[in-house]
């Protein structure tokens, strides 16, 4: 079954129901501080557990002329109905060993009484009952289809738990929480379910009745109570209630209710007379009551207040969630055939709609007609010049919701092939699969029609990003559009605090190439490879750089531009200045963990993940690197550094190309010289990181391919695709 | 005019004497036995009943939530007027099969004196019984066994 239908189950489900829920939640966090004020009393003695019926009943008729029943409660409270000597009537706690009176019975206070009847019937009896009931079901199904929909995003029931990227506050917290109360979510709706099954009387039915043959029933032998076997062998602990005989005739009986059964014996000679064993509905009965209320354990109140409160939170959030997608609608002016530029959106919670509708809006203003709609809904458009795909990608690389139909429908459907296209992706570095379904697309369209621009993929929605994009666009196309930031920016998230420890000055580096070592306030986690986003002017504008761990640290290579915003903002520090950034989890791009050889491939300030990767190399792993600076004059920047990785065995060979130098090589040329051994290393399962500009990026990647060929190896997308060949380029 | 004096004052102090008199009274023991219906645990309420047929105290309510009172109709028509607090004479619910003990507390001056002792029980969404047991309140009757003919299969009373 596809994702939409179980999304919109859990929706409509939601939607039916979330009224009563609402008010069984909010009730239900109330009643789960009842069985709290209880068990914080002081009735339970030490001596429960040891003590056995005999020692109780003796000692209790020895302190009360008389006795009616005795109950112990899921507290172990042990709860006496008495006459005292002076004929007054108690029903209160007592002490097991000593019959010591403790306090008088706890009375559910008429606020908790009121509660737990609107809890159970909204005040409206039967009527009421059914429909908590019926809630509570449809909460147990709301809870089910919420399971499957994580399942169907981490892809496997392995995964269930595993990390989920946190992009929108309400869907993040959705899903943890969703996740950490869900199995107490299932008990308390299950346990709902059957106490209002039982309410209704839908359960097996039961009569305790016991056989006594009076003709049989004997005074002798007459035995003291502390005497009878079964009283002597029955741990107090056992037993729910006593009734104790209403007269001394011998047809009156004590009756004893224990865990799972109840016996009746003859008060004079201890005989048990008739003995009931309790159907398993009892014990389920029990347990449901118990699990249902928190009866018993403050541990399981308090985790049934806070499932409970989620689901408050799960309300608010969902429906913020429907709220947000809906509003994000496609809107359109002309009618698809007449349009000369179709965008096509793909989305799987609508935060790719905003930047669609941006850019929608902006042709139409540019006077140009648009239409947009989703990539389901791919058509024939007879007019169509240009179509702009803008699509995200779901779970582990494949197509959201609505675009999921999209490559099949570009197969059927038949139209012009004079079109133009341009694809962008939006995507989170977070995931392996980065942008995975707009490469799909781009490659299956391709074959169709002709590529206006190469994919474009933006991270983490960043506007920045966009507005590169579009500038490529407009400038290509001739057709003014210009993005408006309010409309598509959300504030950054900074944060990590971050402190300026070390910095090297521009002015000694020939390429204006400086280092810088920051301490992160927290010690939040992060990898060399991960990436550091800085927002120099406060706004949209984002800067990413990639991260080396060295101690500890965060340390950076940056080279200086007079006019760039993000290396002007990072030299502009002093040692001990503190700035706020964000960490981007890059996990396309961390050393690997099971690859025995490793070969690095850098230029630039590309280096810096690398000499992160070299330090916490402890185990000393085969690594060669591949590096390319301008002058020899370059390297003093990190030549301390490499030189100790060499030294204490970290790094394995080192490889120089210098392209300013009177013998200028590059990186690609030490490659092709290295191509023996390359090949070994990707047959061998060895893992290739490249790290620097995309242009080393390009070259290197054609060499490699021309290595694939000539050793007639896999081809160089099976190595990118199953991570031995790994790039972070800019 | 002396004697119709006399009279009054001896009629005011008497009067004032059966005020502070302690009436004597007797707990009694009385164990309800409920039939093997199904359904909702029952409200039993346990009352006396004067000489004419009328409500005059009520001695027990098996029920602990007020809430649903009314339910009981005959006697929420006497009760609900007033409500008295009847926290020390309320006990749970009783359920089909099972039976309950409690001790009630009746004025000696009410045995033998043309009083009665009603039982009524009702149960949600089913009956409701205004005489389920109601037997004369004799010195006989009070250490005997009744039988019921609603919910209750029968009580039994015995003095402690």
């Amino acid at each position: 079954m596809t994702i939409s239908i179980w999304r919109y189950s859990h929706l409509a489900l939601a939607v039916s129901s979330f009224a009563f829920i609402l008010l069984a939640s909010i009730t239900g966090i109330i009643l789960a501080f009842q069985p709290i004020s209880e068990q914080i009393q002081p009735y339970k003695s030490a001596d429960f557990e040891t003590a056995t019926i005999a020692e109780t009943l003796s000692t209790l008729k020895k302190s009360y002329s008389e006795i009616i029943d005795l109950q112990i409660d899921a507290n172990d409270f042990v709860l006496a109905s008495v006459i005292t000597e002076n004929g007054e009537s108690k029903t209160g706690y007592i002490n097991p060993k000593t019959a010591q009176f403790l306090g008088n019975k706890i009375e559910v206070s008429p606020f908790f009484q009121w509660v737990t009847n609107f809890h159970r019937s909204l005040f409206l009896k039967s009527t009421g009952r059914f429909l908590v009931g019926l809630c509570s079901f449809l909460l147990f199904l709301i809870a089910v289809s919420g399971s499957v929909l994580i399942l169907k995003r981490q892809r496997s029931f392995k995964k269930f738990f595993s990390k989920i990227v946190n992009e929108n506050f309400n869907q993040y917290w959705h899903i943890v929480l969703g996740r950490l109360s869900l199995i107490p979510i299932i008990i308390i709706t299950i346990t709902g379910v059957y106490l209002s099954l039982e309410k209704f009387n839908l359960l097996p039915t039961y009569n305790t009745s016991h056989n006594i043959n009076y003709d049989a029933i004997s005074e002798s032998p007459q035995l003291e109570l502390h005497n009878f076997p079964v009283f002597k062998n029955t741990k107090l602990s056992e037993v729910k209630f006593i009734e104790f005989p209403f007269s001394d005739d011998v047809e009156d009986y004590f009756t004893i209710a224990l865990q799972n059964r109840e016996i009746v014996v003859n008060q004079f000679t201890g005989e048990i007379l008739s003995e009931f064993n309790y159907p398993l509905v009892t014990f389920y009965s029990e347990l449901s009551l118990n699990l249902h209320t928190g009866k018993g354990s403050i541990l399981w109140s308090l985790i049934l207040a806070i499932a409970t409160a989620n689901i408050l939170f799960f309300i608010y959030s969902g429906f913020a969630m429907t709220l947000k997608r809906r509003k994000a609608k496609l809107k359109n002016k002309f009618k698809k055939d007449v349009c000369d530029y179709v965008i096509l959106v793909g989305s799987e919670n609508g935060s790719t709609l905003p930047f669609a509708n941006v850019l929608h809006e902006q042709l139409l203003h540019a006077g140009k007609k648009s239409y947009i709609t989703e990539m389901n809904n791919y058509t024939t458009f007879i007019q169509a010049e240009h179509i702009i795909i803008l699509t995200a990608t779901y779970g582990l690389g494949d197509p959201p919701t609505n675009a999921n139909r999209f490559l099949e429908l570009l197969k059927t459907t038949k139209q012009s092939e004079t079109i133009s296209y341009s694809v962008v992706g939006f995507g989170s570095y977070a995931y392996p699969d980065f942008c995975k379904f707009a490469l799909d697309v781009d490659s299956a369209i391709q074959l169709h029609f002709k590529q206006f621009l190469p994919v474009f993929t933006i991270n983490d929605k960043s506007v920045d990003a966009f507005k590169q994009w579009t500038n490529a666009w407009t400038e290509k196309m001739q057709v003014p559009v210009k993005i408006a930031e309010d409309k598509l920016t959300s504030k950054p998230r900074l944060t990590n605090s971050l402190t300026v420890i070390h910095k090297t000055e521009v002015i000694n580096n020939p390429d204006s190439t400086f280092l810088l070592t920051l301490k992160a306030k927290k010690a939040k986690r992060f990898v060399s490879g991960d990436l550091l986003a800085i927002y120099p002017a406060n706004d949209y504008r984002e800067r990413l750089y990639s991260i080396g761990k060295v101690d500890g640290n965060i340390q950076l290579s940056v080279k200086y531009y007079d006019t760039g915003l993000g290396s002007n903002f990072l030299n502009g520090f002093d040692l001990g200045d503190t700035f706020k950034a964000r960490i981007i989890n890059n996990a396309a791009f961390h050393f690997p963990k099971k690859a025995a050889n490793v070969v690095m491939i850098a230029n630039g300030t590309g280096i810096a993940p690398f000499l992160g990767m070299l330090d916490a190399n402890i185990k000393r792993k085969n690594v060669h690197l591949y590096f390319g600076l301008r002058t020899k004059q370059s390297l003093e920047l990190y030549n301390s550094q490499l030189e100790s990785y060499l030294q204490s065995g970290k790094l394995s060979r080192l490889e120089m190309a210098f392209s300013r130098e009177i013998e200028s090589s590059y990186v690609q040329d030490l490659l092709l010289k290295d191509e023996v051994f390359i090949a070994k290393r990707l047959k061998n399962k060895g893992v290739l990181m490249i790290c620097g500009s995309l242009t080393m990026q390009n070259g290197v990647l054609t060499i490699l391919e021309t290595i694939c060929k000539k050793y007639q190896l896999e081809a160089l997308s099976l190595y990118q695709k199953n991570g031995q060949i790994q790039t972070d380029c800019y | 005019m002396k004697i119709k004096q006399i009279l009054l004052v001896s009629f005011i102090t008497l009067g004032l004497l059966s005020f502070t008199t302690i009436a004597e009274s007797t707990k009694y023991k009385c164990m309800i036995q409920m039939t093997n219906y199904t359904g909702e645990a029952a409200y039993v309420v346990i009352s006396l009943i004067n000489p004419d047929g009328e409500y005059e105290k009520t001695l027990y309510v098996q029920g602990d939530d007020s809430e649903w009172y009314h339910d009981v109709t005959d006697w929420w028509k006497f009760y609900g007027k007033k409500r008295n607090n009847l926290d020390a004479i309320t006990g749970a619910t009783v359920a089909g099969g099972s039976r309950t003990i409690n001790v009630i507390d009746i004025d000696d001056s009410k045995i033998d004196a043309g009083y009665s002792i009603r039982f009524e029980t009702a149960v949600e969404d089913q009956e409701y019984y205004t005489k389920d047991v109601e037997f004369p309140l004799t010195s006989e009757n009070v250490k005997s066994k009744k039988e019921g003919s609603g919910f209750i299969r029968y009580v039994r009373m015995m003095p402690n």
